[in-house]
């Protein structure tokens, strides 16, 4: 198994040097001038030209690109050429407000997401088996933006059971920093009233933004459910008596489940690009707004940094679904071998 | 049992579970303080950026020698209680008030004004763009305890004028942050060192998403003129315009932006607990013509699409008569603007008739035509598309080009790359013709966006220059005026609207006093009802 670990570790690497690569010539291809944004509005074309020397962007494009991959190596993003601030301390501020939604997303995609799909595959062709499809279809062509405004007209704004936006009440404020997860930080600081409120506030954009993912392990819990239940071993457990629902659980979804894994690890990485909208409207400071400002701004250096912290998070996610999966079914790591 | 129906069961059990511990009403009332929704700067530090975010920062946690108020708005001295100008203008004398105190408790002097100035200029970063063509670091100097001298290299009437725009700042808190001879300027974004109404929080401030502050009872203003003044204000701005409404509607924010959308204005003013507070403001809505390229080189062809613009239907349809129209460079509400000033109408007949005209001339009035718009700012993609519209009705292409502000401006550097056309406003970063007209019609600020339609006229640039550089108020108002006239004759761009700023503000916000300088952010105005 350790040696398992270790190559797909050792994969995972190329790839990451291509994405800073990547990163750098898509970052210099956008729309703008980092400099005269960063001079602001009343600038002249000389205090332009000073800032872009003063950030090395006057310097050839190659040298640009072997400074910035050095710069990464070590670290070091470089400051934000419009907030004049370590983009690392402003990623890292920001960052655990989206993995906080998407994890909460990603839970309650796969809590509903693996029961509706057993469901579906267990009435093959049944009612509910067509209202399971109805919703995945559903779920997915669904525009989050859309469904985001529609939650917070009818949860919000007309029930008024859940807040509107941001992380916590205003009035609360935050708690003190120790992971950045709100959740965590306020049992942490044994504030459950925030703990509570934290929960609040996730509830809606968490559900915006598990929808497509729901709809997807749905999906697949479903096929791969159907696939083991055509298998001789389920035929065998029938046939010594085994109830429905102990059959469905613990037999056929046990073996289906290695496929949901690995949709999780795809999932994990469209849930973080879908979080863009969803933070944008739930107000959710998190690494989507960010990227939002960073490219109405033209920052490249705050749309790299983000680009390769998603892309290092959604690496290591990876891995970690690889090694899961070689848990759950350890031929994967012997056929690898 | 089912197994369905054990499945379900287990399901909606989790799902009530979870209602009854996390549903709960959300908006109980309780005592909050100001919540304030409107865009934060990107940058706290007062000298490294100017825009129109920025202004609440420098309004609220730090104070200038002189500062605007009112609408329109009078320039007022500050910390400064006089000042004076010798006759020929370049020699400027300001004297302090006593015993101003910065929010670290230290008293503020003379060496501390010149610090800042010098600190401004030492960045040049884009506050400084007023000052640096005429004052030198070294031509600030301390002539006692409590006033400063300025001398400029030539005559600069709008020097005055742009003193608001610089945020004394307390050297001594910078003085232990300075690294590599920034000038503390990375310490400083994220941190003040002020001596204005309000304290900022450096611990829980993060960049563009929360700021909270703090009365400061020792402001040298005092707080006499409130009974009860607002002690805490935490600014949290809403990104997207649908959130802050309902935010607002809501109870959770007291203050959109001042930009409220058209249609959202009855919508705010029909709930019980919110209003919308309406000033005109200095803001002119501009779709721009690149002068140096064809056809917009040839004056017949800017007169026809100056012509081609629905003002009308535009100011009185789209955006609901929330604008005052404003056929000029200046605001209607600005002095140097002839009285008589008549824009352009929209009459497509006469449009073609200049397009015939121009076309015949040589000028290529059938190639594509670009507009590029601000994609955040509908209002510019919905005046594009509205033109476009109108235009095609006399055989003109016009293609609508989706960009940010920063791809706009940073290709208006260059006549070449400056696009065919684009839509924006230009605000108020100081009140005088000289922020409208002198900046963007002036040849000498070619390259800069502020005179993107690349006109040069040069009898108007002499008599920007000579405007600038008068300190006879009456001979100065006289030759913008004379300026305005030649401008408006030549057509260089198309000017539609002049704002009104519309801000969604809670019932319980008292004293909110709109100056187009600041867009009614002075928070040292304001009370809470409850």
């Amino acid at each position: 198994m350790a040696r398992y670990v270790i190559r797909r570790l050792l994969m995972a690497l190329p790839a990451l040097f291509g994405l800073i690569i990547l990163t750098f010539v898509l970052s210099r291809v956008i729309p703008g001038d980092p400099a005269a944004t960063l001079a602001g509005d009343a600038a002249t074309p000389a205090m332009i030209a000073e800032i872009r020397a003063q950030y090395g962007l006057d310097r050839p494009i190659i040298e640009q690109a072997f400074i910035h991959v050095r710069q990464v190596l070590t670290g070091d993003f470089g400051k934000s050429i419009f907030s004049g601030r370590p983009v690392a301390e402003e990623v890292i501020q920001r960052l655990p407000a989206t993995l906080e939604l998407t994890f909460a997303a990603l839970f309650i995609a796969v809590l509903l997401g693996v029961p509706l799909g057993l469901l579906a595959a267990i009435n093959h062709n049944g009612p509910i088996d067509h209202l399971v499809r109805l919703l995945s279809v559903g779920g997915l062509a669904l525009a989050s933006f859309w469904l985001a405004i529609m939650l917070q007209l009818l949860f919000a704004m007309e029930l008024d059971l859940l807040p509107l936006r941001g992380r916590v009440d205003v009035a609360l404020g935050l708690p003190p920093r120790v992971t950045g997860f709100v959740l965590l930080d306020s049992l942490i600081a044994g504030r459950m009233d925030l703990f509570v409120n934290g929960i609040q506030h996730l509830i809606l954009p968490a559900i915006t933004l598990s929808l497509p993912g729901l709809a997807t392990i749905a999906r697949f819990t479903r096929s791969g459910v159907l696939e083991v239940l055509q298998k001789d071993f389920v035929l065998y457990a029938k046939a010594v008596g085994y109830g429905r629902f102990r059959l469905a659980t613990i037999y056929v979804l046990r073996n289906a489940v290695t496929l949901v894994v690995t949709q999780i690890g795809l999932l994990f990485g469209a849930l973080i690009s879908g979080a863009v909208a969803v933070e944008a409207i739930f107000d959710w400071p998190g690494l989507g707004t960010y990227s939002v400002q960073a490219i109405i701004s033209a920052d490249y250096k705050a749309l790299l940094a983000v680009t390769l912290v998603v892309g290092f998070v959604y690496a290591a996610v990876n891995v970690l679904v690889d090694v899961a999966q070689a848990v759950i079914d350890p031929r994967v790591a012997e056929d690898v071998a | 049992m089912s197994l369905h129906s054990r499945i379900l069961r287990l399901m909606a059990g989790a799902v009530a579970a979870m209602a009854t511990m996390f549903f709960a009403p959300a908006s109980q009332a309780q005592q909050r303080p100001l919540v304030w929704g409107d865009t934060l700067p990107a940058t706290l530090d007062p000298h490294a950026i100017f825009d129109v975010p920025s202004q609440f920062v420098l309004l609220n946690a730090y104070d200038g020698l002189y500062r605007y108020q009112g609408n329109p708005p009078q320039l007022i001295p500050w910390l400064a209680e006089s000042h004076s100008t010798s006759a020929d203008g370049l020699t400027w004398d300001f004297t302090l008030r006593a015993g101003i105190k910065f929010q670290d408790g230290s008293d503020m002097t003379a060496e501390d004004v010149v610090y800042s100035f010098r600190r401004l200029l030492g960045m040049n970063r884009a506050p400084a763009a007023a000052f640096s063509p005429v004052l030198r670091p070294e031509n600030v100097t301390a002539t006692g305890p409590r006033t400063i001298r300025f001398v400029l290299s030539r005559p600069y009437a709008p020097f005055l004028a742009a003193i608001p725009l610089v945020a004394i700042v307390n050297p001594r808190v910078i003085a232990p942050n300075v690294a590599n001879n920034d000038w503390g300027a990375a310490w400083l974004a994220a941190n003040t060192a002020g001596s204005g109404a309000y304290r900022i929080d450096p611990a829980n401030y993060q960049t563009r998403v929360s700021m909270d502050l703090a009365r400061f009872p020792g402001h040298f203003m005092g707080w006499s003129h409130l009974e009860r003044p607002i002690d805490t204000v935490r600014a949290r701005p809403v990104l997207e315009t649908s959130t802050r409404v309902l935010a607002l509607l809501r109870g959770e924010i007291d203050a959109t932006d001042s930009y409220l959308p058209t249609d959202q204005v009855e919508r705010v003013e029909r709930n019980a607990r919110t209003r919308v507070a309406r000033d005109e403001s200095m803001r002119v809505f501009i779709l721009r013509m690149n002068n140096m390229k064809a056809p917009f080189d040839n004056r017949d062809a800017r007169l026809c699409f100056a012509h081609a613009f629905n003002y009308q239907g535009f100011n009185e349809i789209i955006l609901k008569g929330l604008v005052v129209r404003n056929g000029g460079p200046n605001p209607n509400n600005l002095w140097g603007n002839p009285p008589d000033l008549q824009g352009y109408n929209f009459n497509l007949d006469q449009a073609k008739q200049y397009c015939d005209r121009a076309r015949a001339a040589g000028a290529p009035i059938g190639r594509e035509i670009e507009i590029h718009v601000q994609s955040e700012l509908e209002q510019t993609v919905q005046a594009a598309q509205m033109f476009q519209a109108d235009l095609r009705k006399i055989g003109i292409n016009l293609r609508i080009v989706t960009n940010t502000w920063a791809g706009i401006t940073a290709a208006t550097t260059q006549a070449q790359t400056t696009p065919d056309m684009w839509v924006h406003w230009v605000s108020t970063y100081f009140v005088d013709p000289e922020n409208w007209i002198g900046q963007m019609y002036d040849s000498q600020f070619h390259g800069t966006w502020k005179a993107s339609a690349w006109y040069k006229n040069d009898q108007v640039d002499e008599l920007l220059r000579r405007a600038r550089s008068s300190l006879d108020q009456a001979e100065r108002d006289r030759l913008y005026q004379q300026a305005t006239r030649l401008v408006v004759a030549d057509s260089p761009d198309i000017w539609v609207y002049n704002t009104l700023n519309l801000r969604g503000l809670s019932r319980r916000v008292q004293g909110y006093n709109f100056s187009p300088v600041g867009s009614g952010g002075e928070l040292r105005l304001m009370s809470l009802s409850n």
